[in-house]
């Protein structure tokens, strides 16, 4: 797969920032699962942004406040979609585009990546770059970012904090934070590059009136279909999607003790302690 | 999670759909109108265990688990506490209500 | 871009919701601006809505609205720790007066009904004032942007902090307000028929006194729903002060009454919420419910009538939103939205079951709010029939059971009592 990384790239106008996000459920303790048929139950649960698509979706406005250009948000979810595409224009995005269609449908992560690389590279030739949150706070695979590099042969950056470009040398230097380790590394690439920004920096701006005005009586959430993008059935979908999922089980709480030790902090010291190596949670 | 007993709240909170903002919609704007304070309504008022105590009689609160009642604002004897709604659509989000 | 409007809506709820229906419906440029995610992510409530001004406004919603039990049984409980008396009323008729819902589905819905008539529904922006200009309202204020219209119909419920921040409203008083705490629990539709004595979707209504708020002025509630059952308590936060325990473990206690246990055993929390509710008619009123360039609706302008056993928001709520657009439309053809060419919504509400039903029960917070109804009347009733039923031996009249279960409270104060809730309930 070739990308065409520089020549027609009208990059002096400012940088051209893909974000892809997508609908998750906020926090899963709300999700039950089906005790018959294993599958999480969403019904009457919100589907909204993924909280951190909203840090890479700040990521990437800050690289245009700073660069000029544009953020264009991107994805392929059913038509209930439009909303929360919306909220990513109340945020600043400039364009957001609906990825939608029924031959979409049933799609794991690789069906789903393969559809949003392919829809950048038809839609937005020329981007620079495209900006992913780290996980999805329901299905935290982290598989989008690694595989939509993959399909287009770019390199990846992930637990991005910061960057800085050179416009006119088209080049990059992006900080990213190892929690683990602490450690803060910073690399530099020429552009087009995917990163993927780290959950818990770029906390988002807020949601404004006008701007959120503007993208409904506008209407600037665009919707594409497959006949706009002609991907080929067999890489798309339930069809594109070798994932099986034989089975989810509910992890059982674990109901606590409850037991309180009372008195000198060294002899609780010892107390838990013993009761630890007793209960077998830790081995000396 | 049996309803034969008291459920503890953080169990009963976690029932519900959140998207929690870092930044607090909640301020106490005098700590040490709170160490004045002796009934501190905003301890037994809150439905979600938002205020607890603090040391020398001060008041702890954390903004995660707002039901968004507005009840401690209104109990609060000195007018201590700013509450605001969350912003972004932030906080609870009810799916029954 | 437009960033003006004909009529801005502040909330969107029942009274929000229903004014900006009304209004684009009849070419009105409408927006609505709402602080959750979508209309009915903030909104809570008890749980039954009486459906008289549905049949007005969407006479479809039988078939479209989510109902979700119809209520063919009502249901009073004077309650004390171990023993509880309970009036129990059921009809045969059919007549569709009232149902159970989950408020945030509702909102939902009508929502889709401002939309589908051309209303502007912009979601999670919670807007901070009113732009004043002159003396009259002439926009709202949201985070740095400001937006303009000719009028604004405020509906923001009932913490009213935008009416508070403009200075058309003072700061909420614990004395006109109660605190409901509710929890959600899923039951399969069987167990709930067999329990609660219920054929298909029909519905219970309950309310309960005494010791579900541990005898303070308040209550405790439980609707049907289809495969649920919603149960709460509601506390005047005027008393919420004298209350024992924290008002988290209170509504435990109440769910683990043996009355109450083992209605939901078995059952699995949905759904923990709370929501302040207006409880002083009249008097829980923002100083004025209109003037230059502004309504007010619903909760913020106190719209609920609260008789103990009959609870009213969502119908006053949808009323007061109607007059809202009727006035609007009205000021728009005179061509003027001072505050004397709006009085007019103050008229047509004096004329509409708003008014004239809270000025009716204008005393009823009153006898509400008098702490004997939920503690000694309800202890006595108990007594009363503990004694009248335990026989053994030594004979005794329903009269003097009475009057020795009365212990300190004189017949003068029964009498007054009884009369005071006669005539103002």
């Amino acid at each position: 797969m070739h990308i065409k990384s520089n020549g027609s790239s009208n990059i002096m106008g400012g940088l051209t920032i893909i974000v892809p996000v997508k609908a998750a459920v906020p926090n899963v303790t709300a999700v039950r699962l089906d005790p018959v048929t294993h599958n999480l139950v969403r019904e009457g649960v919100p589907l909204m942004l993924n909280p951190y698509d909203r840090n890479a979706l700040e990521f990437a406005l800050r690289l245009r406040d700073r660069y000029g250009g544009k953020v264009i948000t991107m994805s392929m979810a059913p038509p209930s979609g439009k909303d929360f595409l919306e909220s990513t224009i109340g945020m600043g995005a400039d364009e957001a585009y609906l990825i939608t269609d029924r031959a979409f449908a049933g799609a794991d992560t690789l069906a789903t990546s393969y559809t949003i690389a392919k829809s950048i590279q038809k839609l937005f030739p020329n981007f620079d770059i495209i900006v992913f949150g780290e996980e999805t706070t329901d299905s935290a695979t982290a598989h989008m970012p690694a595989q939509v590099a993959s399909w287009l042969g770019l390199p990846y950056v992930y637990y991005a904090i910061e960057a800085e470009v050179k416009l006119e040398d088209r080049v990059i230097r992006v900080t990213r934070y190892l929690e683990d380790e602490g450690v803060y590394e910073t690399y530099e690439y020429r552009l087009p590059i995917i990163l993927s920004v780290y959950k818990n920096s770029n906390p988002p701006r807020d949601i404004s009136l006008v701007r959120k005005i503007n993208a409904k009586v506008n209407g600037l959430v665009k919707t594409i279909d497959n006949n706009v993008l002609k991907l080929e059935r067999e890489c798309i979908g339930l069809r594109g999607s070798p994932t099986m999922v034989t089975k989810i089980e509910d992890a059982k709480p674990i109901e606590r003790k409850r037991q309180l030790f009372k008195g000198d902090p060294k002899e609780a010291a010892r107390w838990l302690l013993e009761n630890l190596i007793k209960e077998g949670v830790i081995r000396l | 999670m049996s309803l034969d007993r008291k459920i503890p709240i953080e169990e009963r909170l976690n029932s519900n759909a959140w998207d929690v903002d870092q930044r607090p919609h909640i301020r106490i704007i005098d700590p040490e109108q709170c160490r004045k304070c002796d009934k501190k309504p905003c301890l037994y008022l809150c439905p979600a265990r938002c205020y607890t105590p603090g040391p020398n009689g001060t008041v702890l609160f954390s903004h995660e688990g707002c039901l968004e009642c507005g009840t401690c604002r209104v109990v609060c004897p000195e007018n201590n506490i700013e509450w605001n709604y969350p912003r972004s659509g932030f906080g609870v989000q009810y799916r029954f209500g | 871009m437009s960033t003006r409007f004909d009529v801005i809506v502040v909330g969107a709820g029942p009274a929000g919701l229903t004014a900006a229906q009304q209004l684009a419906s009849r070419g009105f440029k409408v927006l609505v601006i709402e602080r959750g995610k979508k209309p009915g992510s903030k909104n809570v409530f008890g749980g039954r809505i009486y459906a008289h001004v549905l049949d007005r406004l969407y006479p479809e919603y039988v078939k479209e609205a989510p109902v979700e039990r119809w209520v063919r049984r009502e249901r009073v409980t004077f309650m004390t720790e171990d023993a509880w008396t309970t009036v129990d009323f059921e009809t045969t008729k059919t007549e569709h007066r009232s149902f159970t819902t989950y408020l945030t589905n509702f909102v939902e819905w009508l929502g889709k009904k401002a939309e589908s008539a051309g209303a502007v529904v912009v979601s999670e922006v919670p807007v901070d004032s009113l732009v004043i200009k002159d003396g009259r309202v002439v926009g709202v204020r949201a985070g740095n942007d400001e937006v303009y219209s000719d009028v604004v119909v405020v509906a923001e419920g009932i913490n009213r902090l935008v009416l508070e921040r403009s200075g058309l409203a003072p700061k909420l008083s614990p004395d006109i307000v109660a605190l409901g705490v509710k929890e959600v629990i899923k039951l399969d539709k069987n167990t709930i028929n067999e329990r609660f004595g219920l054929d298909e979707d029909e519905g219970l209504a309950w309310v309960l006194a005494g010791y579900p708020t541990h005898y303070l002025p308040g209550g405790a509630f439980i609707y049907t729903n289809k495969e649920a059952i919603t149960l709460g308590i509601v506390l005047y936060l005027k008393y919420g002060y004298q209350l024992d325990i924290p008002i988290y473990e209170l509504i435990e206690e109440f769910r683990l009454h043996p009355l109450v246990k083992r209605l939901v055993k078995g059952g699995q929390l949905l759904e923990y919420s709370a929501h302040l509710t207006p409880v002083a008619g009249l008097n829980a009123s923002p100083p004025n419910l209109y003037g230059n360039g502004y309504l007010v609706v619903g909760d913020a302008a106190g719209f609920l009538l609260h008789l103990g056993i009959i609870i009213r928001g969502v119908d006053f709520a949808m009323e007061s939103g109607r007059l809202a657009a009727e006035a609007i439309i009205k000021a728009h053809d005179v061509g003027r939205y001072d505050a004397e060419t709006l009085s007019i919504y103050g008229k047509m509400l004096e004329e509409s079951f708003v008014l004239r039903e809270l000025r009716t029960f204008r005393n009823a917070h009153k006898v509400l709010m008098e702490p004997r109804l939920y503690d000694d009347y309800v202890k006595l009733i108990n007594k009363a029939l503990a004694r009248y039923f335990d026989v053994d031996g030594t004979p005794r009249r329903l009269g003097s059971t009475l009057l020795e279960a009365k212990g300190n409270i004189t017949l003068l104060d029964l009498a007054r009592d009884a009369i005071r809730v006669v005539m103002n309930l």
